[in-house]
């Protein structure tokens, strides 16, 4: 794959790709969920620190290594230097995160700090260190892909789309949080169970939808509906913890 | 006028709707009961059918207690007193009264433990009013004054004065709010500290015990607090609440010893009743209030110091639990005035809806002895039957007094007021009063059988069953007639109410439409100017804000969630900030503050009750940690002042820049009310001596000649426009003089009565209304070259007024009637006269989040959007009125929602704890928008038709 792209140099990228990637990535959250669910039996709602933690510590590698694949001007960046960067975009991106968070009312106080960072972590392995990989830090492709939402081809769409997903999943996921649970329709469906499939769903889309975009040339529309849709499903079930990160009220 | 008029005929019209939808409504949802001013008095006996005591002395029933000790702990969880056995599983807080345990045990016939069940809403106030009246709590009191909730029903309290009994009272200053000239001697503490767990208690203890060997008293009161305010402050499962509990119990143990030593024949405490009772449970948070069984079920201990036989197993309703030999009933606390009056012999209160609880009525009614062997012999059989005849003469007393109280064929001739006492159907009395009659011809002929067979008990005492089962009946289905009333609703009224209310929606939309018909005709725009993605936004913030109001955990966090909201749409304008690269400081500030102003809630949400004491201590508001540090303390005095001088400063820029006329005096008092504030704080506080200096001037000088300030600069702007027409060539800078002018009017009071954050929250909102105005329009694609197309955007309208619900929770008030800040009443008053008080309330109240925010709105048009330099000039008032309308139809459209969601949750655990009061202030803040909509477009557009001229307006319509 290394030496594909490095072959040419303006880096596009089949669906082929693509669906190697997502798979990859959605694997490894799966794998986190595995293992943080069978083999330390940690729990969002119950212990949401240490399982952030073991996903985000198992998500992030997979999602720096396979992204740096892609990186831009592979002649004037190795692939060292594409990881040094995503290795750098991640505290920067954690701390826009946990920025934006706090804005959105993300409790403070020290007792938090551990568990906001945890979920800021996570939140930046999915939405900054992508981007931080492929392209380090030219501002005008970042002001490109994230302020104007104009994205160029098939890689740039793979960076902004999971991204945005990401973010506004997490909006929807922290929305409902003062909801009390007291009422049926309330009550969310055991979310756990159908991360997996969700996760297969979400891939499976993403892929069909690229294969699509790919024949049908600059029709992104579909790509435009389903990805983001099975994004936010999966997303809802991940940031189910920033929900723990605001329970506790004290009325 | 007349351009104002065809403007605002839209504005008429839809208050008129707004408010004619919230009467009707209204009528349907809140039952409000009227207090009567009557009382019972011991002369009316005469007139009912029972059997009338034979001595005189005696006024209803024979007093059966000389002496009643009460001690109230606020806030008693029914598991602090019932024996841990009686729950699933032990918890740290349970067994620590274990005195009150080993009494009801020891001697089960003269100690007992009552579970009590409280009548929602569960706050002290109205349990202590609900107590003492024995009547079902009202939502809102009419009549009730606030700040002095004085009770003006007939009461136990009060019967017990007018009967010549003395009553002392310790503890919580509540009772003498609610009895002012009712006791004989009191010892009230403060109440509102809800952080000092012990004044209230220590001063309890210090004269609690000295009383119970004095003779002038035949009614002790002492209310204990340390529970109630362990709980809000730790919650329930914490040390100090265990502490307190500890404390309480060995302080009971005194007590019972003492009154057991005193209690031989002869002595003091010969005949004397204590009883221990809680008014109301809590939650495990401490929180009480509503209605779920936590907060609901209390406990009442009864204990009399006679060795009195148990009673006959017919109406004995406990549970009991045999390894420990405690047994356990339950009373409603609707019982309680009447139970008591019965026992002091003094007339029931004249709307209670109680019924004389058998047992606890036989702990103190001693008229036989049962001998040891517990056989019933002839003697005894002759005394129960007397224990039975008296009780039923009781319960009879007791029913023709229900009666009375709820039927208008009552005796007195101004009953006919009488029947909305309780608020029953004609159907209802009827029903009443056919059951009533069936009792009492029984009645009559049980008084016949007992006249003529006075000898043979063995007929008479089935008799006396019969009877007492129903007089009972009786009883208990008019307290059940009476809760079930209470939440009945009329839905037919509550209907059409919400039909108007969608009708004056679509009235509003239906203005907006031409308003936006008129600017876009007059501005020959080529493209369609339908749906832009801040008109999306709009839509979806409001109707998700709308949507949440559903919950009531979402309507105890509403200021977080408005504030969320407040923060998605600083994101959204970071972002297109980023778009556009400009702008980027302000987009900044404003998360920046938006992040403060969420502090700032959530520290006023963390102790709702704790927010009381934001008067006289800001720091704890600050910072949301105990200060103790005198750096701290310095800083939470300077803090606010600083702000006040950099308002002042503002306002000193603004007028430099454009001073002419009135405007510029106006705000140079506005300057002057600003140091007079900040002289009168320092004067507060310590950091300088100057509060001798200022003895003579009297505190309450300063905040009257802020208020009269206040006054003249309104009036001055009121009138002085009709007389002198200026002509000034620039309309938006008039317009933002005007505003000026009576924003910086309305603020010092306001300032004022919001103590110091005051200042704070006014600095805050500032910038950030400053932010929002150079945000405004970034969104907005300009299409280089064309000359000056604007989409009229309703984000900065929605953000506008999401900030003005987050300054509403950030000055520390919440909707609820607890959330009402009454110190604010007292500033510049000492004593209590309604009108200017109720006054000072609402613009405390309802100051930033509606006052200034109405006034505020011109921001968006006073200065040229950075975005859209060339518009056209005569088109601002069009705009200043399309904001003025759609900032009312977004708060219509909260409103309205308030108003579905509390039809649809009307069966709702919470519906009188949460929705309704969040249901009375949104009603009350739509008409108070709407009117200040009113006066403000008067206020602005009074002048604007001159310069723009008519034929050009009639031009755009």
């Amino acid at each position: 794959m290394k030496e594909e792209l490095e072959k040419n140099p303006q880096s596009t990228i089949s669906s082929s790709q693509v669906f190697f990637i997502h798979v990859c990535c959605g694997l490894a959250l799966a794998a986190g969920f595995w293992v943080a669910h069978h083999v330390y039996s940690l729990n969002l709602v119950f212990d949401p620190t240490k399982t952030l933690c073991l996903i985000w510590a198992i998500e992030f590698p997979v999602v720096i290594l396979l992204f740096s694949c892609c990186r831009q001007k592979p002649e004037k960046c190795s692939y060292f230097t594409a990881i040094a960067r995503g290795l750098l975009g991640l505290p920067v991106g954690a701390l826009l995160n946990a920025l934006g968070a706090l804005a959105l009312g993300a409790p403070v106080g020290l007792q938090y700090l551990e568990k906001t960072v945890n979920w800021s972590l996570l939140m930046s392995s999915f939405t900054f260190v992508p981007t931080a990989c492929v392209y380090g830090s030219s501002w005008t492709d970042w002001r490109r892909i994230f302020a104007c939402t104009k994205p160029n081809g098939p890689l740039e769409f793979m960076l902004c789309l999971p991204a945005h997903g990401a973010v506004i999943g997490a909006w929807f996921g922290a929305w409902p949080m003062p909801l009390d649970w007291e009422r049926p329709w309330q009550v969310p469906s055991p979310p756990y169970n159908s991360l997996c499939l969700r996760i297969f769903v979400f891939t499976l889309s993403s892929y069909v939808s690229l294969s699509l975009m790919s024949k049908t040339g600059k029709d992104f529309s579909c790509y435009l509906c389903s990805f983001p849709c099975s994004n936010f499903a999966y997303l809802l079930d991940i940031l189910f913890p920033f929900s723990i990160l605001r329970t506790p009220f004290h009325l | 006028m007349w351009g104002w008029w065809r403007f605002g005929k839209w504005t008429v019209l839809i208050t008129f709707l707004h408010i004619i939808a919230i009467l009707i409504f209204t009528k349907g949802f809140l039952l409000t009961r009227t207090e009567l001013p009557h009382s019972s008095h011991c002369s009316d006996l005469s007139q009912s059918p029972c059997h009338s005591s034979p001595s005189s002395s005696s006024c209803w029933t024979k007093p059966a207690v000389d002496r009643l000790i009460i001690i109230v702990l606020d806030a008693l969880r029914f598991d602090f007193v019932a024996p841990s056995s009686f729950f699933e599983e032990k918890q740290p807080w349970m067994d620590k009264l274990e005195v009150l345990q080993r009494m009801a045990s020891e001697n089960p016939s003269s100690a007992k433990i009552f579970k009590a069940i409280a009548d929602p809403p569960t706050t002290s106030l109205q349990r202590l009013k609900g107590l003492t009246t024995g009547a079902l709590p009202t939502f809102i009191d009419v009549g009730n004054s606030f700040g002095a909730p004085a009770i003006v029903e007939d009461n136990f309290i009060n019967q017990l004065i007018q009967n010549g009994k003395r009553v002392v009272m310790m503890g919580d200053d509540t009772w003498t709010q609610l009895f002012p000239n009712h006791f004989n001697k009191s010892y009230p503490y403060p109440s509102f500290n809800v952080k000092d767990l012990n004044t209230v208690d220590n001063g309890c203890i210090e004269h609690l015990l000295p009383s119970l060997y004095q003779q002038d008293w035949d009614v002790l009161i002492a209310h204990f607090l340390g529970v109630d305010h362990a709980g809000h402050i730790h919650g329930v499962d914490s040390t100090p609440m265990i502490e307190k509990l500890e404390q309480y119990n060995a302080v009971l143990e005194k007590v019972i010893k003492e009154l057991q030593n005193q209690s031989g024949p002869g002595k003091l405490h010969e005949n004397s009743l204590l009883l221990v009772m809680g008014d109301h449970g809590q939650t495990l948070n401490g929180d009480h209030g509503g209605g779920s069984p936590e907060e609901v079920e209390t406990s009442i201990f009864a204990m009399s110091f006679k060795d009195l036989p148990s009673l006959p197993s017919e109406f004995d309703s406990s549970s009991c639990e045999p390894s420990k030999n405690i047994c356990i009933s339950s009373i409603p606390q609707l019982d309680f005035a009447v139970t008591v009056s019965s026992l002091l012999g003094v007339p029931f209160p004249f709307g209670s809806i109680g019924r004389v609880n058998p047992e606890l009525y036989a702990l103190a009614v001693c008229t036989w002895n049962l001998d040891d062997d517990k056989t019933w012999n002839n003697q005894d059989q002759t005394k129960l039957e007397e224990w039975f005849q008296n009780y039923a003469n009781v319960l009879c007393i007791n029913s023709w007094q229900i009666t009375l109280a709820s039927s208008n064929k009552g005796i007195r001739l101004d009953i006919a007021a009488a029947s909305s006492v309780i608020g029953f159907s004609s159907e209802d009395l009827f029903r009443i009063s056919d059951l009533y009659s069936k009792a009492d011809e029984n009645w009559s002929y049980t008084k016949n059988l007992l006249s003529y067979k006075n000898g043979s008990s063995n007929t008479s005492l089935p008799v006396l069953k019969r009877q007492i089962v129903a007089y009972s009946n009786f009883l208990s289905y008019v307290a059940e007639l009476a809760r079930s009333k209470w939440t009945e609703f009329n839905l037919k009224m509550m209907g059409t109410g919400i039909g108007i209310m969608l009708l004056s929606l679509y009235c509003h939309t239906l203005a907006i439409k031409k308003l936006n018909k008129s600017y876009g005709v007059s501005l020959l725009s080529s493209r369609d100017s339908g749906i832009s993605f801040g008109l999306m936004l709009t839509f979806f913030m409001v109707l998700i804000r709308a949507g949440s109001l559903l919950s009531n955990s979402y309507i105890l966090k509403e200021g977080k969630a408005a504030n969320f909201l407040l923060a998605t749409t600083g994101i959204m304008t970071l972002r297109y900030s980023f778009i556009k690269n400009k702008m980027l400081i302000e987009a900044a500030i404003f998360l920046l503050l938006t992040f403060i102003f969420r502090i700032a809630i959530e520290v006023g949400l963390y102790k709702q009750a704790a927010t009381s004491q934001f008067m006289s201590s800001s720091s704890s508001w600050m910072l949301g940690i105990s200060i103790s540090q005198s750096l701290w303390t310095y800083m939470a005095e300077i803090v606010p002042i600083l702000a006040l001088i950099i308002l002042g400063y503002f306002l000193y820029k603004s007028i430099s820049s454009c001073c002419w006329g009135i405007p510029k005096y106006v705000i140079m008092g506005t300057i002057l009310s600003y140091f007079l504030i900040a002289l009168h704080w320092i004067s507060e506080s310590n950091i300088l001596d100057l509060a001798h200096f200022l003895k003579g001037f009297g505190k309450n000088c300063i905040p009257r000649l802020v208020y009269a300030i206040t006054l003249v600069q309104l009036s001055l702007l009121a009138i002085v426009p009709m007389f002198s027409k200026e002509e000034t060539s620039n309309c938006r800078g008039s317009l933002f003089v005007k505003m000026m002018s009576i924003l910086s009017a309305c603020s010092s009071t306001i300032i004022i009565l919001q103590g110091k954050q005051g200042a704070l929250v006014a600095l805050g909102s500032l910038l950030a209304g400053y932010c929002m105005m150079r945000l405004q329009g970034i969104e907005q694609h300009t299409v280089s070259g064309t000359a000056g197309i604007s989409i009229l955007d309703p984000l900065p309208v929605l953000q506008w007024s999401l900030l003005a619900v987050c300054l509403l929770f950030a000055s520390g008030h919440w909707c609820a009637f607890d959330g009402l800040r009454y110190g604010a009443a007292f500033v510049g008053f000492d004593e209590f006269i309604l009108i200017p008080q109720a006054i000072l309330l609402i613009i405390d109240t309802f100051g930033f989040s509606h006052i200034l925010s109405v006034f505020g709105l011109p921001l968006f048009v006073a200065f040229p959007s950075p975005f859209n330099q060339t518009e056209h000039k005569s088109l601002f008032p069009i705009k200043l009125f399309w904001i003025f309308m759609v900032y009312g139809l977004i708060t219509a459209i909260t409103a309205t929602a308030t108003i579905l969601c509390v039809t649809i949750q009307r069966r709702h655990l919470m519906v009188w704890g949460l929705f309704a009061p969040k249901f009375v202030f949104d009603v009350v803040g739509l008409i108070l928008t709407d009117l200040l909509i009113f006066v403000a477009s008067i206020y602005y557009f009074n002048g604007v038709e001159d310069r723009i001229g008519n034929a050009e307006l009639r031009r755009l319509w």
